[in-house]
């Protein structure tokens, strides 16, 4: 990864006849980082990787690729190309014909282009399927070849609209890891959209998480997880546990607030949000909470309740415990360490939480929690 | 369910038209054949087997004239009707909004009677029709065009329109059913808008192109009534003579033979071009 810019997005607004696609997006991407858009469905992040793209306009401001604008540039014209949702496989084509399809309309001499696109197709594990058809081919292979048509135009921007999502679990995971390696060897910029969390997460330097046509928070995976910007961040990604708090002393650096149920606690500020003022909105992660039978020693605060719900998820036991004075259940997360499940449905249980661990969701609206 | 129950409800639900095409289809085809090999004596047929009227036929030149002129007018037919439908099928399926709409005003030409639609052909192409009135009245000509009527091109003029919903329909479904990522994806490795057309849009509609030039070229070869009507002598073709035999030269066994040569001609010129056309269709990388 450079400094240099690689993509400039300046004030850039898409309008549908009233409907406000993307509002005020302003975004730098760093030439050869993974950078993912990341957001529920409709919440304009395709719109803003099709502007890129050139398959929109944007209805105001300025995208500006490798220094030059694109007002006015085809999408044919771009230095980008796209890894599209569907993979939009030529039917007609096989695959080295596939893969040939853009070196083609450059005039490139035929032996050159049967070269570059053996070199492509090994670089995506498919090597030697050249003359395979397009309609033999699995899921995991289409988005391979799709991958490799793209990459072997060695656009500055590769955009990656949903690739993972029509691929199963398994399969899902373990293309994560390769397009990591894949991107980070090429040093190529990836700009990937996606709505699941864990695939922005496992493979982005940074993220950009939009709701409703605005870009909310851009950080890396861990500050994202960390400290988010706002309530909602906090809750699509990962798990939360929000409860209000009252703030009682205030330092630069920490907050000493009193929350219902745990009590008095002194937690890290959040740089990511404003001042809280009287009131705070607090979270805490499902893995942050101990839970045991007896009061736990050694925590900042602690809580009794009593246990709804127990879900087994193998790696990880989830609890959901019922807090008096706190309106919402906490969930838990433990690790399952011994093969045992050692809380039951009904079972009076203690809670036990770090100060540090809580994180400070800024001022508290007047949305319910 | 058992294979066997189901082999019986299958023949069951096939049995109408299994009936339906054996009776119209495969026995007038029979009777057909047996006409060819038999020869007509004034008014009686001799029954006795023999290969005289095919021998006659491909002998004599006004049959083979014909053959090839009606073969060349359908060919003629079918590349204008498709050219003149596929911008349209094209229009509709891509940039349209209202489909729907589009696709029912097509089919308007249907409302009336072919034979009308012929007669209208004539009245706009005639010596003192609609063309050649509009032409005098604006000045352009000092007498009626004669050239309109009565050949070729009126007969491939009157068919193209009396064909282009058949031909518009089929390719319409075959550009419908075109995935628009696969366009973006040919613009976004660098195509414009030609190349995507010549190079995406062309070779995934050459099913629908095919099926389109099928439906006009094999009907069209066997087609009499246009060109009796707008055709004059130089656009008669082989259904004419065919007409003849069974009619006014009442020599059933000849006609036969020649239904059955042009069955074979079209049959064969069909598939040669059903193979080079998916064959062209699949060399476009």
């Amino acid at each position: 990864m450079t400094e240099k810019n690689i993509i400039e997005m300046t004030g850039v607004q898409k309008r549908f006849g009233s409907f406000q696609a993307v509002s005020d997006l302003t975004l730098s991407l760093r030439e050869g980082e993974f950078f993912s858009l990341l957001g529920p469905s409709g919440c304009g992040k395709t719109t803003a990787l099709r502007m890129i793209a050139g398959f929109q306009e944007p209805t105001e401001g300025k995208v500006v690729i490798d220094g030059q604008d694109m007002d006015g540039i085809a999408a044919n014209k771009r230095p980008t190309n796209m890894v599209f949702q569907s993979y939009a496989i030529f039917p007609h084509l096989d695959v080295g014909d596939n893969v040939a399809y853009g070196l083609r309309n450059r005039g490139i001499a035929r032996a050159e282009i049967n070269r570059q696109v053996s070199e492509a197709l090994e670089m995506v594990e498919l090597g030697g399927l050249e003359r395979r058809g397009a309609n033999e081919l699995s899921g995991g292979q289409r988005q391979r070849v799709a991958l490799a048509r793209a990459l072997v135009m060695r656009p500055k921007v590769l955009l990656l609209d949903e690739p993972l999502s029509a691929l199963d679990k398994k399969l899902r995971e373990q293309m994560q890891f390769e397009m990591r390696h894949l991107q980070q060897s090429l040093g190529i910029t990836f700009v990937m959209v996606t709505h699941d969390q864990y695939e922005a997460m496992t493979m982005s330097d940074r993220i950009g998480v939009m709701f409703e046509g605005r870009l909310v928070q851009v950080d890396a995976p861990a500050t994202l997880y960390a400290s988010p910007s706002n309530r909602e961040v906090a809750s699509f990604i990962g798990e939360m546990n929000f409860m209000p708090g009252a703030v009682k002393e205030e330092t630069d650096t920490s907050l000493t607030v009193e929350s219902p149920g745990f009590g008095t606690m002194t937690i890290p500020r959040n740089p990511n949000v404003e001042t809280p003022g009287k009131s705070v909105l607090l979270g805490i992660r499902p893995e942050q909470l101990e839970i045991a039978k007896e009061q736990p020693p050694e925590y900042d605060a602690t809580v009794e309740g009593v246990v709804r719900d127990v879900a087994f998820y193998g790696e990880n036991v989830h609890y959901h415990v019922r807090v008096d004075g706190v309106d919402s259940r906490i969930a838990i997360s433990v690790p399952n360490y011994f093969h045992t499940v050692d809380h039951g449905p009904g079972d009076k249980v203690w809670l036990g939480v770090q100060g540090e661990s809580v994180i400070d969701l800024g001022q508290q609206s007047d949305k319910p929690i | 369910m058992n294979l066997r129950s189901e082999t019986a409800k299958g023949t069951a639900l096939s049995a109408p038209a299994t009936l339906y095409v054996g009776l119209l289809v495969a026995a007038p085809l029979i009777i057909l054949i047996a006409y060819s090999l038999w020869t007509q004596t004034y008014v009686d047929l001799d029954r006795t087997p023999t290969l005289a009227n095919y021998r006659e036929a491909l002998t004599d030149p006004l049959v083979r004239h014909l053959m090839i002129r009606s073969i060349l007018i359908s060919a003629a037919v079918t590349v204008v009707t498709v050219a003149l439908a596929y911008p349209i099928a094209y229009f509709i399926a891509l940039k349209a909004k209202k489909k729907t709409l589009w696709l029912l005003l097509i089919t308007i030409p249907f409302w009336s009677s072919y034979l009308l639609r012929v007669f209208a052909w004539k009245l706009i192409l005639g010596f003192n029709g609609v063309m050649n009135s509009a032409l005098l009245a604006l000045g352009l000509i000092d007498e009626p065009l004669t050239f309109l009527l009565y050949n070729e091109f009126a007969v491939v003029l009157t068919l193209a329109h009396a064909w282009a919903p058949f031909a518009i329909l089929p390719i319409f479904v075959s550009i419908q059913k075109i995935d628009p990522s696969l366009l973006e994806a040919a613009t976004d490795l660098g195509s414009n808008k030609l190349e995507s057309f010549l190079r995406v849009t062309l070779p995934l509609t050459t099913q629908g192109i095919i099926a389109a030039c099928l439906i006009i070229f094999i009907p069209t070869v066997g087609d009499y009534v246009t060109p009796s009507l707008v055709g004059g002598s130089d656009g008669k073709m082989i259904a004419n003579l065919i007409q003849v035999q069974f009619g006014a030269a009442n020599n059933w066994p000849l006609g036969a033979t020649l239904s059955l040569l042009a069955m074979l001609s079209v049959g064969f010129v069909a598939i040669v071009f059903v193979i080079g056309a998916s064959t062209l269709g699949r060399r476009i990388r």
